[in-house]
């Protein structure tokens, strides 16, 4: 990995120093003009196209708080995954560790009815991170008991929680008759707070929670110091005597927990259900939230924005000027592209 | 005749730090010139200037008469300088004729396998090479790798070969052959500069002597009338005196004792070790050292015997369960396992206690009690640097060194187990390096020194052991070093 992950406080500002910012601006500005190019190529006026994707965004309260929903999950799972790459440990599973994250909270919530609202929420949450920790300690069991690398086990188990899913939704979550593979409604006191005005749900309160949290255990905890060394070199890790089996446990276990919150808020607080194959692709998003902000949990703050907000926008463009979709995740995918060739550092 | 290369005035800052001051060099074709100087100053840089890897801030480079400015490494090996580092670019699953063929526009769009072949096992026979084109690289010793890679470059028609401390990897048999090689090379015309920390080479193989200090000439002479003190004085600036063992001690109580180790590649062995006492172990690199050091520090499961340490039996302890009973390990491996090289100073010094205070209390870092204790030990150790947050990769081999010396001694260690120690260190620091083992062996530790170089086993050691296809082969007190005897232990021979 570069030296930029691994970024002490002074390198930090180094970096700063060096002119990050301006880069990263720059590259942003480069995915519009490319954009422009693109929808200008569909036979739509791109500035047109532009003012409907900030409309999209920032056009009302509502949006703001869908843009913000947007982001939540992505910063959840994305904190997560941003420690396991710190330590080295590449978990892609997180797609999986959120899909058991909604059965765990939609289990909770209707295999459990009638609890005081409080206690149901909270249970509710606190079923979703174990039911993603546990997906995530299966990974990495297997990874540290038969030696399976761990980018195989988190992938492929991804494909099996979503089979799980239509198992629950086929079986005991499942509500007859309705079509579709879905649970049964959530009753209307399991609903995770909304921000009042704003309507967006508590998943993004926490996200801000745990990448702070995470940015603490990282730098200023002994266990944290130990993350960064092992993900910078086994042999030293060794030789200090951490445990490599300890810290993947822990940065495994806790990336898990939080990517089971994150598809536990989107039952609890965006859906009210739980729906197939709502969680596909959040994982990779995961991972390109961590990458942008460059393995540090607190920057995986704006990281997330940054997509959660672009997503929102172009899916406004979209429904508004009929950009078609397809060219929606063209510019995503070029804008991240291109953000993380501005922070990569040159050998 | 012109000069094959001549630099003049090179400038080179880094920050406020002038690592080439004003520095000139000439090589002369036919001509071995040795590049001395202590680590970090400034030889590195000079070689990285010349080989365009960075610009100069200021002075010309000239070679074969042509003027090199805003070159880049491909420019300079395409006018005919060759480049040997210390760590090989070679795959090792992959044949010495593939190696070869890697990248050399001479081979051609159609590998010419046979040909290509052909002209291998030629020029190996010219110049003494013994390289097989059809041997997997992975299968080849150091020094046979590295003699690849001044294949390459004699194939690649370079003219001016720098080769960067050859020597530091190799093994006794192996230097005497590779100085061969060299001579050589000087016969066919060769230009060579060679960098190096030891004395005795340069002055076995080397026709003029330039010796840099601080960034600037420090003196220059050739090789003929030179002695090893003039050349030491010139590099340090002061006198070196050889490491003392004065007192002949190791009375105190043992404090390990290992009986029937056993371990992949070693053992079984029975080993003690008594407080106040160096014990030096001997041998050709790869016949266990690094296998025994690390069953001892506990990065290595034992398979059988037992290692007590004052009395604890840690045959199976934890690596930290080790450093708590008072072991204290440095690793041959410098860049990978003793440091971390993109992490700052002060991490590496707390690499091995970032749980016990002064860096942590009640389970949070502590920010500020880490930056004294890490300038202190800088400074208690001589670790020069601008601050304790410079990444320690960025330091010289020398301070790098003694950042983990400074971390290990820093717990007051029962035993110390040190592996090539003074590895790539100039003599200035081999020196600081050895006074710091004798104190610790005057304040009661016992200290397991393990090196191939014997000389410096001999210099410190209270008693000599030899290490031989991962056995003890033997062990005799300093007073009655028998070198013959040593040299039959250390070839595997039986006595």
């Amino acid at each position: 990995m570069s030296d930029a992950l691994s970024a002490t406080p002074a390198t930090r500002i180094a970096l700063r120093r060096q002119g990050l910012l301006p880069r990263i601006l720059g590259a942003v500005l480069l995915s519009f003009i490319i954009a422009a190019l693109l929808i200008a190529l569909t036979g739509h006026n791109p500035l047109t196209a532009f003012a409907a994707m900030l409309g999209g965004v920032f056009g009302s309260p509502y949006q703001i708080g869908e843009a913000l929903n947007r982001t939540s999950p992505y910063l959840l799972a994305g904190s997560g995954v941003a420690l396991c790459f710190r330590a080295g440990v590449i978990n892609i599973g997180a797609d999986g560790q959120i899909a058991m994250g909604g059965i765990g909270a939609a289990g909770v919530v209707l295999l459990w009815p009638g609890q005081p609202g409080l206690l149901s929420a909270v249970a509710a949450i606190i079923g979703a991170a174990l039911c993603g920790a546990a997906w995530a300690g299966i990974a990495t069991a297997i990874h540290l008991g038969r030696r399976v690398h761990e980018v195989l086990v988190t992938l492929l188990l991804n494909f099996v929680a979503l089979l799980l899913v239509q198992l629950a939704l086929a079986g005991p979550l499942g509500q007859p008759g309705a079509g579709f593979l879905q649970s049964r409604p959530l009753p209307r006191a399991d609903w995770l707070w909304r921000a009042p005005h704003v309507f967006f749900h508590g998943g993004i309160i926490l996200g801000v929670i745990a990448a702070l949290a995470l940015s603490v255990l990282l730098w200023k905890t002994p266990f944290g110091f130990a993350i960064r060394v092992t993900g910078q070199s086994r042999r030293a890790a060794a030789y200090a005597g951490f445990s490599a089996a300890g810290i993947t446990w822990g940065v495994m276990l806790t990336a898990g927990g939080l990517a089971g919150i994150a598809g536990g808020t989107e039952v609890l607080g965006l859906h009210h259900r739980l729906i197939e194959g709502f969680s596909t692709g959040f994982g990779f998003k995961a991972v390109t939230v961590a990458l942008l902000g460059a393995l540090e949990p607190a920057a995986v703050i704006p990281a997330a924005l940054f997509v959660g907000l672009l997503e929102s926008g172009a899916l406004s463009m979209q429904r508004q000027i009929g950009v078609p979709s397809a060219l929606v995740v063209v510019i995503e995918g070029i804008t991240m592209l291109l953000i993380l060739a501005a922070t990569v550092r040159r050998a | 005749m012109a000069a094959l290369l001549e630099m003049r005035g090179i400038v080179k800052c880094f920050g406020a730090v002038r690592a080439n001051d004003g520095i000139d060099l000439d090589a002369q074709a036919g001509e071995i010139v040795g590049l001395l100087g202590e680590n970090g100053s400034g030889k590195s840089t000079l070689m990285k200037l010349l080989f365009g890897m960075m610009p100069p801030d200021a002075g010309g480079i000239v070679f074969r008469g042509r003027e090199l400015s805003d070159h880049n490494p491909r420019m300079a090996a395409e006018a005919g300088i060759a480049m040997i580092h210390q760590h090989f670019t070679l795959v090792e699953a992959m044949t010495v004729a593939e190696n070869i063929m890697l990248g050399w526009q001479d081979a051609g769009w159609r590998l010419k396998r046979r040909e290509i072949a052909d002209r291998i096992r030629e020029t190996s026979r010219r110049l003494g090479l013994e390289l097989d084109p059809s041997a997997r690289v992975g299968d080849l010793s150091l020094g046979r790798r590295q003699r690849i890679e001044i294949l390459k470059a004699v194939l690649r028609d370079a003219e001016l070969l720098i080769l960067d401390e050859p020597t530091s990897n190799l093994a006794p048999p192996e230097v005497a052959e590779l100085l061969a090689i060299l001579r050589h090379l000087r016969a066919e015309g060769k230009g060579i500069i060679f960098i190096t920390h030891k004395l005795p080479e340069v002055l076995d193989v080397c026709d003029r002597v330039v010796v840099l200090r601080a960034g600037r000439v420090a003196g220059f002479a050739p090789v003929a009338g030179a002695d090893r003190a003039t050349l030491a004085r010139m590099m340090v600036g002061r006198d070196v005196p050889a490491p003392q063992n004065l007192s002949g001690s190791g009375t105190g109580a043992t404090r390990l004792s290992v009986s029937g180790l056993g371990g992949a590649g070693i053992g079984p062995m029975d080993l003690t070790l008594s407080g106040g006492e160096i014990l030096g172990l001997a041998g050709v690199d790869g016949n266990g050292q690094l296998e025994l050091a690390e069953t001892l520090a506990g990065l290595r499961a034992a398979t059988g015997g037992s290692v007590m340490l004052d009395g604890r039996d840690i045959t199976h302890a934890s690596v930290s369960a080790r450093m708590t009973a008072g072991l204290a390990y440095i690793p041959a491996d410098r860049s990978s396992t003793a440091l971390v090289r993109g992490m700052t100073i002060a991490a590496n010094l707390m690499l091995r206690d970032s749980a016990r205070p002064p860096y942590a209390r009640r389970g949070w870092l502590t920010k500020r009690a880490t930056q004294t204790r890490a300038a202190a030990l800088m400074q208690g150790f001589d670790i020069r640097a601008p601050s304790p947050a410079v990444p320690a990769g960025r330091l010289s081999g020398g301070n790098q060194q003694k950042i983990v010396i400074a971390r290990e001694l820093d717990r007051n260690p029962g035993l110390l187990i040190a592996h090539q120690p003074t590895w790539g260190l100039d003599p200035g620091a081999t020196h600081f390096v050895m006074e710091r083992m004798l104190a610790l062996r005057a304040a009661g530790a016992a200290v397991l020194y393990i090196s191939s170089e014997l000389e410096e086993v001999l210099a410190i050691s209270d008693r000599v052991a030899v290490l031989a296809g991962g056995a003890i082969a033997g062990i005799m007190p300093r007073g009655g070093v028998d070198m013959a005897q040593l040299g039959l232990w250390m070839s595997g021979r039986a006595a």
